[in-house]
């Protein structure tokens, strides 16, 4: 954890030796204009005890080491813990929707061996059209998950799959605190890792990804982000090809993992780009870059979903062009040594910026011709705002993909929030080369985050580095004992010598400590109750920090949405496990090969608990199949009766949450139906049809005729209006929108209920087959001339005689004089 | 027909409506006076829309080439008060996207005498407003060919807003008019840019030979936390919804700042929240700065207090403003 690191030449000494109290690289620092503390190593709560034991201690070094252990195993047990809460109040049980999908192809992977997982294609989604499973999915997830599962059971220890699958975030919640912990070592000191591996272990917003349970990309995915940072800032730092391929390894298992590692292939080039534009380039940047571009290009096309995206997608272009560009500086920082001064200054500006501009003018080029995609819908809803709400109505309808409100950051960071810019303020005036590069992922994280909610992930990483880095300065000042300093240890010596001659690092120690000692005397100032109120209050503050965290996680994030849970006014529990019933009477009393369809949403649960055939799921890689769907269930019915049979879809299954009040069911979501159907088919659904006159959405007598009469309304409420939930309310009242429904009578003509769960939740519907014989809509046509030969051609006038004026008596009526 | 156009026009004089309703007497003179009238209307409003492609109307015109018929082409009014004392700002708004749509529909290779677009200004032709029975402006109608305008031909401003795809989009549906909106590319945006690039390339040329505030990393750490603080305090949000600045209750004219829901704000709440994080970073700098500044002890020390208490105050003050919006938060700190 101490050994010294050789620094090899800077030629930024300047601007290094004024932050060199900062770099102190797990060694405490005792440079010039900056006081040293022993203890720093151990700021996180244990630089008290630190201070106590360093002083009859032989070998600090050693105890700094235990600690440091002994808090990042600490940090990995309460951040696996904290993350248990759901599995203790409800089940070992996979979470949402997209989990599902994960544990369903995990448990393809691990019956069927991997090569057949990577050809698998799944005709049980997206029927008619199927879809390649092995091709369209980050394989990581899987693979990880399946390889711990198949190390256990070689040892003879048998879990089941699913139980990997829940455990597997938390347990990488803790190896993503131990990245963090190094990366923070790399960028500040061991003080600051370590609060920041507490912190990143607890703070909910990662929690909110990592929860048991919640078995998704990001759970991994972060870790493999922090991981791949810190080897970087290790590989520039050092300069080796050595620590350069292990970025690149990390970087394939994050390419093979998630998306987002898109984020790390620009902001690295954006890292050494600064760096260029800050003339701090060097040999180790040169050798760390060229290393990481081209072995990291070529293993990240090894995923079969990533393919050849990294060199036909507009996302991947700006590694390669500072890649480029950093060639071209190389070659001209080589002419230097053999040019006069006045022709380099002319050769470097020409240069440079002709790379430059043939780089720009290429991708553009590119682009155009059609060699090089541009940025798609997701990534382009990043820089142009508004993009997405005006022309993907599907992206725009994913609440995580909405923008981040400031209750939210408070809600998922609390007071890092606040913290982490004074982390990044002493970063910034402290600058070195790896500091440049968490300034960077700081300000680009927090634009992301700003953006789309679901960002929050990768801006909680560094808000947690940065706003240790603010904590560990201010413990550093005021947690340590003012006895303690006069004898620092022998281990502490400044960067600064350490610079000017690595080899002798003990001849200094005595100008050292003079000069701590100095120091010490100015110092002694504020004085033990000073510094003794600031510990305790910052302490204090942590401590809601811890509270909150817990609070949140046990209130926001522990839900596994499968599964709900109601309170009684008791406080005593009551589970609703409708979902689960309905899925389960699926699997059970369906034909195997019986097709189901349902709003997207609930695809891949029904693929995973029901194991049913689905039409469209959340993968949302086809917006037609899904306006289809959406069309069929704003239609009326006999309309989705057509589409359905185009379909051959056998039942219909959809959310309705009025009985209990849910408020996440499909009449809450039917607007979005109705705009992705309007989307595709213009003619046929329009969303004004679907609000009153006075432009509201409402299901009571006031709503649209449309919306009363089309197959979603009507399958929702369809006998709701016999029902009579309590006395104060009429029958037919739908507590999630506090309505008495419009439409009480619901007759069904193609469709019959097959299945309503305990709570009204899930309702299934059969679709009727067609009929053998078509029934006839009008009435048979009733031929006159049959009619006039079996009447003859006596009329009922002809038949009687007929009188004129003839008297009509009335029974009852007295004949009065003057009618007669 | 004559006559339906001169009882609408009802201050004409007497002498003119009789003169008139002679001249229409003449058998078969009907057919033709009517074609005639049609295409010299036709003629008219192609005249004018070829100088201008919103053409302006006042009430008598309005009910002479809009309302009367014969008509064989569609018209699109937007009713709206431009003059400034009216001080309609959407007014101003929706007129420009109006004119986009215009500009978009007259330049384009499928322009036809079919559909004219016209605005009716309140204080050109209040009569027409009150005829219409409409008291807000602006609102956009459809005058068919044939037949007198339906519900949907009143442009549903409210719900969709007034961009000109949107009322695009609606005459498309109305009239079969399809009319791909041109925007102007928007050039301020570009000018402002090169403006500030040359002034910023302009300032490092004045000043070559001293180039050292470019390395000033205070300036740099200052742009960083603005760009940190906007993001956090949720000005991305504010820029995607468009909130309004502050709530007025209607009832008794008390401004709330902050709104009460967690899934919202106000432009102002988010100010604030700004500047709690920002009090909140200094308090941390002016610990840090307190503890390591060389100088008076006893400035240190304030220094260091004030800092304590910028954490301390604000973060609970922060705390008390989460706890009013998040309902059934437990924890308070200093401030309940």
């Amino acid at each position: 954890m101490a050994e010294p690191v050789t620094v090899s030449d800077n030629k930024h000494k300047s601007q290094v030796n004024s932050g060199a109290s900062y770099s102190g690289n797990g060694r405490s620092s005792a440079a010039a204009a900056e006081r040293s503390s022993g203890g720093s190593g151990s700021s996180s709560g244990a630089g008290a005890a630190g201070g106590g034991l360093s002083g009859g201690l032989t070998q600090p070094a050693g105890w700094q080491s235990l600690l440091s252990f002994t808090i990042l195993f600490l940090a990995w047990l309460a951040g696996f813990s904290s993350r248990l809460f759901a599995v203790i109040r409800f089940e070992s049980i996979i979470h949402e929707f997209d989990p599902w999908f994960n544990y369903r192809s995990t448990h393809y992977l691990s019956s069927n061996g991997f090569y057949e997982f990577l050809n698998w294609f799944d005709e049980r989604a997206w029927y008619p059209l199927g879809r390649i499973v092995g091709g369209t999915v980050y394989p990581g997830l899987m693979v990880t998950a399946g390889l711990i599962h198949y190390v256990l059971n070689l040892l003879h220890i048998t879990v089941h799959i699913r139980d990997v699958c829940v455990f597997l975030a938390p347990v990488f919640s803790g190896l993503t605190s131990i990245s963090t912990f190094l990366l923070t070592r790399e960028l500040w000191n061991q003080g600051a890792g370590l609060l920041a591996a507490c912190f990143i272990a607890i703070v909910p917003g990662y929690i909110s990804r990592s929860v048991a349970g919640s078995f998704d990309n990001e759970g991994i995915a972060i870790f493999a982000l922090q991981f791949t940072f810190y080897l970087w800032v290790k590989s520039v730092k050092s300069g080796s090809v050595f620590w350069a391929i292990g970025c690149c390894l990390s970087y394939f298992y994050m390419v093979s993992a998630w998306g987002g590692y898109v984020f790390i292939i620009n902001l690295i080039p954006l890292h050494v780009f600064v760096l260029l534009l800050m003339q701090r380039f060097s040999r180790r940047v040169y050798i760390a870059y060229s290393t990481f571009f081209i072995i990291g290009l070529v293993l990240s096309m090894q995923v079969p979903f990533v393919g050849f995206q990294p060199i036909r997608t507009s996302e991947h272009m700006a590694a390669a062009g500072v890649f480029v560009l950093l060639q071209v500086y190389a070659f001209l920082q080589y002419l230097k040594d053999r040019l006069t001064r006045q022709e380099f200054q002319t050769l470097f500006f020409l240069g440079v910026s002709l790379a430059a501009g043939v780089v720009f003018l290429s991708v553009i080029y590119l682009t155009y011709t059609g060699y090089i995609a541009p940025w798609s819908g997701r990534f382009y809803s990043l820089w142009d705002t508004a993009y997405a709400k005006i022309h993907i109505p599907i992206i725009a309808s994913v609440s995580e993909h909405q923008p981040t409100t400031w209750v939210s950051f408070f809600f998922d960071l609390h007071i890092l929030v606040c913290t982490f810019p004074a982390g990044l303020w002493f970063c910034i005036k402290n600058i070195n080369d790896e500091r440049v590069f968490v300034a960077l992922y700081a300000i680009s994280a927090v634009y992301f985050a700003g953006v789309m909610v679901r960002l929050m992930l990768t801006l909680t990483p560094v808000v947690c580095m940065l706003s240790a880095v603010a904590f560990s300065c201010v413990f550093e000042h005021y947690l340590g004992d003012d006895m303690k300093r006069q004898s620092p240890p022998a281990e502490d010596s400044s960067d600064e010598d350490d610079r000017k001659n690595a080899g002798n690092l003990y001849d200094k120690a005595g100008k050292v400590r003079k000069h701590v000692s100095e120091q010490e005397k100015a110092e002694e100032g504020l004085g033990p109750n000073v510094k003794s109120i600031v510990t305790m209050l910052m302490l204090m503050l942590l401590m809601m920090f811890a509270v909150h965290c817990t609070w949140v996680t046990s209130n926001a994030y522990s839900s596994p949405s499968v599964v709900l849970a109601s309170y009684n006014h008791d406080g005593s529990r009551n589970i609703l496990d409708d979902f689960r019933e309905a899925y389960y009477w699926l699997r059970q009393n369906t034909e195997e090969h019986a097709r189901v369809m349902s709003w997207w949403d609930y695809g891949y649960q029904i693929a995973g608990m029901a194991n049913r055939t689905t039409l469209v799921d959340n993968n949302t890689w086809n917006n037609s199949h899904i306006a289809l769907v959406g069309k069929a269930m704003s239609s009326n019915e006999t309309a989705a009766y057509d589409i359905m049979r185009s379909l051959d879809v056998d039942y219909v299954l959809i959310i309705f949450g009025g009985v209990i009040g849910y408020s996440g069911d499909d009449i809450n979501k039917f607007l979005w139906m109705v705009r992705i159907a309007e989307g595709e088919h213009p003619r046929d659904i329009r969303e004004s049809d679907y609000f009153t006159p006075q432009g509201e959405f409402r299901v009571d007598k006031a709503g649209s005729p449309t919306l009363l009469n089309c197959l979603m309304y009507k399958m929702s409420y369809y006998r709701f209006g016999e029902m009579q939930l309590d006395f104060r309310t009429p029958p037919g009242f739908d507590r999630t929108r506090n309505a008495e429904i419009g439409n009480k009578d619901i007759k069904l003509k193609h469709l019959e209920e097959a299945f309503t769960s305990e709570h009204w939740l899930v309702r299934i519907y059969k679709v009727k087959k067609q009929e053998n014989r078509d029934r006839v809509e009008h009435k048979l046509r009733s031929s006159n001339a049959n009619k006039q030969k079996y009447t003859s051609k006596k009329t009922s006038k002809r038949k009687r005689g007929y009188i004129r004026n003839k008297l009509s008596l009335k029974k009852g009526k007295k004949l009065q004089k003057k009618f007669l | 027909m004559a006559s339906v156009l001169v009882k609408s026009s009802s201050n004409l004089p007497v002498l003119l409506v009789f003169s008139l309703v002679l001249l229409c007497l003449p058998p078969g003179g009907g057919q033709k006076k009517k074609e005639n009238l049609l295409s010299e209307k036709v003629e008219q409003m192609m005249e004018w829309s070829s100088r201008r492609s919103v053409i302006r109307m006042n009430g008598d015109k309005f009910r002479r080439f809009v309302k009367a018929p014969p008509r064989n082409y569609s018209v699109i009014v937007m009713f709206t008060a431009l003059q400034p004392q009216r001080q309609c700002s959407v007014c101003r708004q929706a007129n420009e996207e109006y004119q986009v749509l215009a500009n978009s529909w007259r330049y384009s290779s499928a322009f036809s005498n079919k559909l004219f677009f016209t605005v009716v200004d309140y204080d050109e032709g209040a009569d027409v407003f009150q005829q219409l029975n409409m008291n807000s402006a602006p609102t956009f109608m459809h005058f068919p060919a044939k037949g007198k305008p339906k519900r949907a031909d009143t442009f549903d401003l409210q719900r969709i807003g007034f961009a000109s795809e949107q009322l695009a989009k609606w005459i498309a549906d109305r009239t079969d008019v399809q009319i791909r909106v041109f925007r102007p590319p928007n050039y301020s945006g570009t000018i402002a840019l090169a403006l500030l690039v040359s002034l910023v390339g302009g300032l490092l040329y004045l000043r070559r030979n001293n180039l050292e505030f470019i390395y000033n990393k205070t300036g740099w750490a200052m742009a960083a936390l603005c760009v940190v603080f906007a993001m956090t305090s949720g000005q991305m949000w504010n820029h995607i919804r468009g909130p309004p600045y502050a709530h007025k209750n209607p009832q008794n004219g008390q401004v709330s700042y902050i709104h009460g829901s967690s899934q919202a704000q106000f432009v102002a709440e988010s100010h604030i929240i700004l500047l709690l994080n920002a009090a909140i970073t200094m308090g941390m700098v002016l610990l840090n700065e307190a503890a390591t500044s060389k100088g008076d002890v006893g400035k240190r020390r304030i220094i260091c207090l004030v800092g304590l208490g910028l954490v301390v105050f604000f973060f609970s003050f922060l705390l008390s403003i989460f706890r009013s919006k998040y309902h059934g938060y437990p924890y308070s700190f200093l401030i309940k």
